[in-house]
């Protein structure tokens, strides 16, 4: 058995074993799943030093030797003052040093918190913008002809029109911002027929919008199926054990 | 002395409503394997968002360099594996050269790794042979940053020092700064890449559109469950195409083979687009992959899906009429 059919065969050991929860609570199971945790746990050490830490901060601040005559990089020993800062985050699990764990936790939120405004406009800003959507059509032609083939001018001239199957589109877009915004309204009772209305078809519209990303999650859920099926009997059986 | 009570008798609505969950379980391994030994196709007609995503990708300056955020493992390999492969197969074929780097998860650059060894693997496998992928001169790994908002804040202001302490294996084998590389020579700023792609599992693409829209066109692949909520970034203009989920990577695929505004093999266009000139796709090599593989068989478990919704449905309406 050479290396690739070992690592294929555990794979699907593995894949059989955390599957048989499927079936019920069993130790096979448990065993797997504590392999992968523990896997997980050790690779995500290992990547932090040797992905992150030794280069962006051992390596700088321990500096390089000069080799063959070629100068050294000087180290930045200042840069050591981070561990004990870093260190200071456990002693969030001290009842008596527990104030420590604050100093870095504050710098985090400080930093974070500074960020936000901008933040909350780089996100939200252009999509408010892009709400605001013409509702009144520019020409009588129901639908936008087609620009495949024309020259830049005349794709143009197409381009700038709102046509008004475009524009109904953009009518129900507009409606169905304000019903579902109208429905956070909970500050004044509604006691328009109207604005009643408006709230009910926001409700209405939240669950069709809920029910689409709901089938998005079982779409998504069904994909990690198909693709493990896909490993069992295609990468492992057929390709790997029979070489087919 | 009395006879025990018989055990009543199941009624059609009981049976319908109490289908043993082990036999669904089974029932859907079956189903999500057998169309998986056939080649199965169905109709597709691409997405706006991914057609936009494609005409990105094939517009960029050959020889230009990219930056890749990868930020998947395989927990969702079934769709971020399909998008990673249908991203890189574009790109090496046009030659565009990629810096990669992951701010989600440590596992996260082996996972690219794999998937860029397994493609230089296909490459020389083609005929004719394609050249390798090699890493320094047309791809350099940036590694793992822990921190999304840290590390994007950092790009956004000054690319030269958020990759700066980055090294990579030179073809000598010995690590040298990123900068020095073919692949981020030119690239001071993040206003010097024409686009940086996001392929995401998370919420680092909320973190990235937050960071980087505006200052450099961004483009992403994300799982099919975050698919209607990132549709809202590509229309509001705030990423330059999307592709999301299995439905994303056939998407893709279909355009590779066929092209955009091109005729196929029987004269028809099988992607139009008003939006986009005509451009054409790589007939003749390796562009249907899992997206084609997996799409029949996703339609075959969401059929079982209605099916069994359908009478689970039935036999409660039925068990509500044997009440009154």
């Amino acid at each position: 058995m050479s290396y690739t059919q070992i690592k294929l065969t555990l794979g699907v050991i593995a894949t059989v074993g955390l599957y048989t929860v499927l079936y019920r609570e069993n130790k096979f199971y448990r065993f797997f799943e504590h392999l992968f945790l523990g896997l997980a746990a050790g690779w995500t050490m290992t990547a932090l030093w040797t992905e992150t830490l030794k280069g962006l901060w051992w390596d700088v601040m321990v500096g390089k030797a000069g080799e063959g005559g070629a100068p050294g990089e000087p180290g930045y020993w200042a840069w050591a003052l981070l561990l004990p800062i870093g260190l200071m985050g456990y002693f969030v699990f001290s009842r008596k040093h527990n104030w420590m764990s604050r100093v870095p936790i504050g710098i985090i939120l400080g930093l974070w918190s500074g960020q936000q405004i901008q933040v909350w406009f780089n996100r939200y800003g252009p999509q408010i913008w892009s709400s605001m959507k013409p509702v009144v059509p520019t020409t009588g032609t129901l639908f936008a002809p087609g620009t495949i083939g024309l020259d830049k001018a005349a794709a143009a001239e197409i381009n700038s029109q709102l046509y008004p199957s475009q524009a109904l589109s953009n009518l129900i877009f507009i409606t169905t911002l304000i019903c579902v915004m109208s429905y956070f309204f909970y500050s004044f009772e509604m006691k328009n027929r109207f604005l009643r209305g408006m709230t009910t078809s926001g409700r209405w519209l939240l669950m069709i919008g809920f029910g689409a990303i709901f089938g998005s999650t079982v779409m998504m859920r069904f994909s990690l199926v198909i693709d493990r099926m896909y490993f069992i009997w295609i990468e492992w059986l057929t390709q790997g054990i029979l070489h087919r | 002395m009395s006879m025990p009570d018989p055990m009543p008798k199941k009624t059609l609505a009981d049976r319908l409503g109490s289908v043993d969950r082990t036999t669904l379980f089974g029932i859907l391994i079956l189903v999500a394997t057998i169309p998986l030994f056939f080649t199965l196709s169905v109709p597709n007609k691409p997405f706006e968002p991914t057609i936009d995503l494609f005409a990105k990708l094939m517009s960029l300056p050959e020889g230009s360099s990219v930056i890749i955020q990868t930020d998947w493992t395989v927990s969702t390999r079934g769709e971020s594996a399909g998008e990673m492969e249908a991203l890189l197969r574009i790109l090496m074929r046009r030659n565009i050269k990629f810096a990669m780097y992951s701010a989600a998860d440590p596992q996260a650059p082996q996972v690219a790794r794999n998937v860029i060894m397994q493609l230089n693997e296909e490459r020389t496998k083609a005929t004719p042979p394609q050249r390798l992928y090699e890493r320094w001169n047309d791809w350099v790994d940036l590694g793992y940053f822990p921190n999304a908002e840290a590390t994007n804040n950092a790009m956004a202001a000054d690319l030269s020092k958020a990759f700066g302490g980055r090294s990579d294996v030179t073809p000598q084998g010995s690590y040298a700064n990123v900068f020095t590389s073919p692949v981020l020579a030119k690239v001071r700023s993040v206003k010097d890449v024409p686009l940086v792609i996001i392929v995401t599992a998370s919420s680092t693409f909320n973190v990235i559109v937050e960071r980087l829209s505006g200052k450099v066109p961004l483009a992403a692949t994300v799982t099919g469950v975050m698919g209607p909520e990132s549709q809202i970034y590509h229309s509001s203009g705030q990423i330059v195409g999307l592709a999301a989920g299995l439905k994303g990577v056939f998407d893709l695929e279909t355009m590779m083979e066929y092209g955009l505004n091109t005729p196929g093999p029987d004269g028809k266009v099988v992607v139009p687009s008003d939006s986009h000139p005509a451009i054409p796709g790589f007939p003749g090599q390796i562009n249907f992959a899992k997206g084609k593989r997996y799409y029949p068989t996703l339609h075959a478990t969401l059929f079982l899906l209605i099916l069994v919704v359908v009478i689970g449905n039935i036999g409660m309406i039925l068990a509500r009429k044997n009440k009154t």
